[in-house]
């Protein structure tokens, strides 16, 4: 792994960090340990860029919105609350309002646009490292739950989710009424519920 | 036959989807009914396990290492300044008494100057490309025990406040610059809150270029044209 910052004193620490769980580190990070921090740092970057980078379509964008959301994690850890999922969903939920605030700050042509060229990029990643093949078979299957949506279900989805559009504004853009898209939301997320309580059911 | 229906009748219910999704425009309203109901909150937790995984779909990609760097240096250099600060703040005077009200920003500055730990701190980090310039802020005696520092980066700065109270009910703290020789105070768009900690960190919009001063009020809900309170905070370029 390549290391960026100066040794630490306290190399040793440092390898203890590394055993620990995402929500011990957040403690500390939430008594501001730069070391804890930085653990968790490389543990969700790479998933936190790709969030961005699938949303905002440009990388320099991705770039800001990633790193405004892990400084924001940096000085709010103390809010992160383990019932409420972990650490990894968590810093994805600080990414995606930062993304979403980043596109809607453009107007709908725009970030019409730019959703519609992060689904084609999204076809060929950049970068791609083997280090992300462990990754790749649960987003694989995760992929292909929402693959499996209909048409219009996943649209509607993946428009509000990524493209940041409120339900008005794909009511309009899709020529649908707004009830209609409320409707297809509801029945793709309660499909793709569905599935991840079988695979939950799977896995235990 | 699903689980999601645990309360057919709710007229509401139609908007658990887009509101898990984010994409619900009249958000707070529904936001509000879910605290009277139930079913609603049931079916937005039950979604939201669905909106969460959506994160996970996106092809994989390394994040750039100049991102890596940025974000590492800056909790770096924040971490020094915090633990600075810190131990700069156990040493700092303490305010004899707190000014009964303050009408007037101009009227506040001497006040300010006078309550807790007026410390002007420039800290260059050599051996970085971003020189990062961190200013100690000025807090207002009635916010004693707080502490904040201004920190601009090729630019661009944020506000850093800790050990800060909650702005009162129905009202929320605004951030305000100005050009200095008696000139009024120009709004900004920064509204914020403080975490229950009492910690917050807020960009300062726009340049910095011409600015004298950074200051920090107590507003309304929705912010203010023009200032209605005296300055809590107050950093002087």
């Amino acid at each position: 792994m390549v290391r960026f910052m100066r040794a630490p004193a306290r190399g040793a620490s440092r390898a203890e960090l590394r055993k620990l769980a995402d929500e011990e580190l957040v403690q500390l990070v939430a008594a501001s340990d730069a070391d804890a921090f930085e653990v968790v740092f490389e543990r969700h970057v790479d998933a936190a860029f790709a969030l961005a980078y699938r949303m905002c379509g440009r990388a320099s964008v991705a770039e800001d919105v990633t790193q405004e959301a892990f400084l924001a994690l940096w000085r709010g850890a103390r809010r992160y609350d383990r019932t409420r999922g972990s650490v990894r969903t968590w810093a994805l939920g600080i990414v995606h309002n930062r993304a979403v605030d980043a596109l809607r700050r453009s107007s709908v042509h725009d970030r019409r646009r730019a959703h519609e060229e992060g689904a084609e990029e999204a076809l060929e990643a950049p970068e791609r490292t083997d280090v992300q093949a462990i990754g790749n078979a649960a987003s694989a299957e995760l992929r292909s739950a929402l693959e499996q949506l209909p048409l219009e279900q996943r649209r509607v989805i993946e428009l509000a989710y990524f493209g940041g559009f409120t339900h008005v504004e794909i009511a309009s853009m899709l020529d649908t009424p707004v009830g209609t898209v409320k409707g297809r939301m509801r029945l793709g997320l309660q499909k793709l519920r569905g599935q991840l309580h079988r695979w939950e059911a799977v896995g235990g | 036959m699903s689980s999601f229906e645990t309360d057919g009748d709710c007229g509401e219910r139609a908007n658990a989807a887009a509101y898990a999704l984010g994409a619900l425009e009249d958000r707070d309203a529904f936001r509000e009914h879910l605290l009277s109901c139930r079913g609603c909150r049931a079916e937005v937790a039950e979604l939201q396990l669905a909106v969460d995984a959506l994160a996970g779909t996106v092809t994989p990609a390394s994040a750039p290492e100049s991102l890596r760097r940025k974000v590492l240096d800056a909790v770096r250099s924040e971490a020094d300044l915090l633990h600075a600060a810190g131990r700069k703040a156990d040493r700092a005077p303490r305010a004899r008494r707190a000014p009964a009200r303050w009408r007037l920003l101009t009227a506040a500055s001497a006040a300010l100057a006078a309550g807790a730990a007026a410390l002007i701190v420039l800290a260059v980090r050599s051996g970085s490309s971003n020189a990062v310039r961190v200013t100690a802020a000025q807090i207002a005696a009635s916010e004693r025990g707080a502490h904040g520092a201004l920190r601009v980066t090729g630019g661009r700065a944020e506000l850093v406040l800790g050990g800060m109270r909650q702005a009162p009910r129905g009202q929320i703290y605004e951030v305000w610059v100005s050009r200095g020789n008696g000139s009024a105070p120009a709004a900004t768009d920064a509204l914020f809150g403080v975490t229950r900690a009492g910690a917050a960190s807020v960009a300062v919009p726009g340049s910095l270029h011409g600015i004298k001063e950074v200051l920090v009020t107590h507003e309304p809900l929705g912010g203010s044209l023009h200032p209605t309170s005296a300055p809590i905070v107050r950093v002087v370029l």
